[in-house]
């Protein structure tokens, strides 16, 4: 087997705010496979955000990794100091985020952007940092990329703000890509195009891929692997193909019939009821077992850990759906109730 | 058929651009509606698709009285409601209600959701004190929230009960129509799923007629009885639901279906998608011709005929209740592509 691209092991992620401490990410592992797509999918507040800005150590002021290690290239990164963390950024793993105007200095041409991501990590001339900027922007589909380079980003449509992040993203040739909603604020024909690009240059350029984003059409498309987050945990993890077809989770089964589709007749959909815990406040026992049709006495009690439940599937669940229940996203078995919450049977507030 | 609620004819909705700030002059028009015709019927929900600049917003917000139409009209009930004044017109809006996207954004952080709620039913002098508080929070029970939320603040509700709060306050009124401007996009998916529900069981309920705006195919599909498809201030295609999606007739349609991240992997995989070149032109400066014609795959593909370039389209009746604004839109439905994006959105491999 080969070796992982990335390795993220245990990951804890505390938040600090005013008002408390937000349990942001509670013990996360997983792997990227070099040139693969690893997709986060998640709602908010599952920590998916989170935790990739951990792995850049990019975490907002009060934000602090508590506990694992974030393997790369035969480092831990958690260990770095300031200066190697740049290096390692930008020149070996690179961003992408939802909304490039923020990403983008304003009052800077988007030439010299590409150009000083460049000069940043590689000694070379500004003639040919110059060339390299043409032939990026070029590469991501933007016209007559010569006369771009002067242009500032509030000149440029979101899309096209998109293509240029991809631009600096890709300069460097950096072997991990982590890109978070990338395509969200764009139009359903543009994000058609910025994923297309982006699934083409990642290939081109080797890179291994980590897909955050909450629409499961387009994890489908771009990922060989999704982690399903929840309340700052992987919940489920699979192969995209095995993940769609034999959801086991009880909050991947959710997510897979709250989802309107275009295909087939146009059933009711099947919504996950409550909604997500507070972060502040996480339960003893399985965080999604209060809003979970499936639960059993266990779940109020003991938070259950991922585990293998068929070859490169994980899942952690006291009590996973059965394949004939994912279909109808209840539970189908004679006299089976979901177990009522501890408070209630023991009579305690 | 049902009895016609809303007629919108040869609306029309334009925004000077201006420059200077002292002098202040105008140096163009944006056309954010640009000639729509369109018709709700009671109890019915018509879906309004488009991407952003498309003018789907400013037609809502016509609707509803927000925005004064530059010209053409808006009939409720056969009455003309643009140009009522004083206690008549208050009588016409007060059956035409809007939702936002951002239930966060149209909600004062200052009151407690009560106030917010009962204060449409203040503002037309609804009853008294005592009968608006009863009305509020029967209000609040209908959209699926406890009595106990009245006093709370908008800032310690989740995403999805502020949505719901601002349908509670949408229904204060008892109106005819609601125009849903992207009410769940902003939500995640599992709560997503809970506002479409809560639609339909109020519409069955109420006998409400919904004008559901949005940018997701698949979320219209859920929702709508009949579609109309939006470009550049302009309706393309107007179609039963069930025609629309099965045989899309604008090479638009065919291109945002073919656009459409599916959650299928086996489909995803099994795709060639048209990808559109370029984004959507300003409405301040609509192209000649079909608008659709700069961006247009079929126009290629028959030769590039002079018409698309030199006469604007129609939108004229091609069968029973569907309409399309294409020169060649025989040759669109029947091509292959239409064909095949028809099958991928719908999940035939």
């Amino acid at each position: 087997m080969t070796e992982p691209v990335l390795s993220v092991r245990d990951l804890v992620v505390r938040l600090s705010t005013g008002r408390g401490v937000v349990h942001a990410v509670n013990g996360v592992s997983l792997d990227v496979e070099p040139g693969g797509a690893l997709g986060l999918v998640g709602e908010s507040g599952s920590g998916k955000s989170v935790m990739s800005l951990a792995i850049l150590r990019l975490l907002p002021r009060g934000g602090r990794i508590a506990s694992g290690q974030v393997w790369f290239g035969g480092r831990d990164l958690t260990g770095l100091s300031p200066a190697e963390m740049r290096t390692v950024r930008g020149r070996e793993i690179a961003m992408i985020l939802q909304d490039p105007q923020s990403s983008l200095n304003p009052v800077l041409p988007v030439g010299e952007q590409i150009e000083e991501a460049i000069h940043a990590h590689e000694r070379v001339t500004r003639r040919a940092a110059r060339a390299r900027a043409v032939e990026l922007l070029g590469a991501v589909g933007i016209a007559r990329p010569e006369e771009q380079l002067g242009r500032f980003p509030h000149q440029f449509s979101g899309g096209m703000r998109q293509r240029v992040m991809i631009a600096i993203a890709l300069a460097l040739r950096p072997r991990l890509l982590i890109a978070d909603e990338p395509t969200t604020a764009l139009d359903v024909t543009v994000q058609a195009q910025v994923l297309e690009l982006l699934k083409e240059l990642t290939d081109e350029v080797g890179a291994a891929v980590v897909l955050i984003s909450h629409d499961l059409g387009i994890m489908a498309r771009m990922t060989q692997r999704i982690a399903v987050m929840y309340a700052g945990l992987v919940v489920e993890s699979a192969p995209t193909r095995e993940l769609f077809a034999r959801p086991r989770h009880p909050y991947t089964v959710g997510l897979l019939r709250s989802i309107p589709r275009i295909a087939g007749a146009r059933g009711a959909l099947v919504p996950i009821d409550g909604s997500p815990p507070d972060l502040e406040r996480l339960p003893e026992g399985c965080p999604f077992a209060p809003r979970c049709a499936w639960r059993i006495d266990a779940c109020w009690s003991a938070n259950p850990a991922l585990a293998v439940d068929a070859p490169e599937h994980l899942v952690a669940c006291h009590n996973p759906a059965e394949p004939a229940e994912t279909a109808v996203g209840r539970p189908i078995r004679p006299g089976f109730a979901p177990s009522p919450p501890p408070a209630r049977r023991e009579g305690v507030a | 058929m049902r009895e016609r609620l809303l007629d919108v004819e040869d609306l029309r909705v334009h925004f000077p651009v201006t420059r200077g700030v002292v002098l202040r002059r105008t140096t163009g028009v944006v056309r954010a509606v640009d000639g729509v015709t369109l018709d709700v019927r009671e109890g019915e929900t018509l879906g309004l698709v488009g991407e952003s600049g498309s003018g789907k917003t400013t037609l809502g917000r016509a609707i509803v009285g927000l925005v004064p139409p530059t010209a053409g009209s808006i009939r409720l009930r056969g009455v003309e409601v643009s140009v009522l004044r004083g206690r008549r017109a208050r009588r016409a809006r007060s059956e035409l209600q809007m939702v936002f996207q951002d239930p966060f954004a149209s909600l004062d952080p200052r009151w407690p959701i009560a106030r917010s709620v009962e204060e449409p039913l203040r503002l037309h002098r609804a009853g008294g004190r005592r009968e608006r508080r009863d009305r509020v929070l029967d209000l609040l029970e209908v959209v699926g929230l406890s009595r106990r939320m009245a006093d709370r603040y908008p800032h310690e509700l989740s995403g999805g009960q502020r949505q719901r709060v601002g349908l509670a306050r949408a229904l204060a009124l008892r109106p005819a129509l609601v125009v849903a401007d992207e009410a769940v996009s902003a939500l995640d998916v599992s709560i997503q799923a809970q506002i479409l529900n809560l639609l339909q069981r109020l519409q069955g309920e109420l006998g409400l007629a919904y004008l559901f705006i949005a940018h997701d195919l698949a979320v219209v599909h859920q929702i709508s009885d009949r579609v109309a498809v939006m470009y550049l201030g302009r309706i393309v295609e107007l179609a039963p639901a069930v025609d629309l999606y099965r045989e899309p007739m604008h090479p638009y349609t065919i291109s945002l279906l073919s656009a459409n991240p599916v959650p299928d992997p086996l489909v995803e995989a099994a795709r060639e998608r048209i990808v559109l070149p370029g984004e959507p032109p300003s409405a301040a400066a609509p192209p000649p011709g079909c608008r659709f014609h700069t961006r247009c795959w079929l126009r290629e593909r028959l030769g590039d005929p002079e018409i698309c370039r030199t006469r604007e389209p129609a939108l004229r009746e091609t069968g029973p209740g569907r309409s399309v604004a294409c020169h060649f839109a025989d040759e669109a439905a029947a091509s292959p592509v239409a064909r095949r994006a028809v099958d991928l959105a719908g999940g035939r491999t």
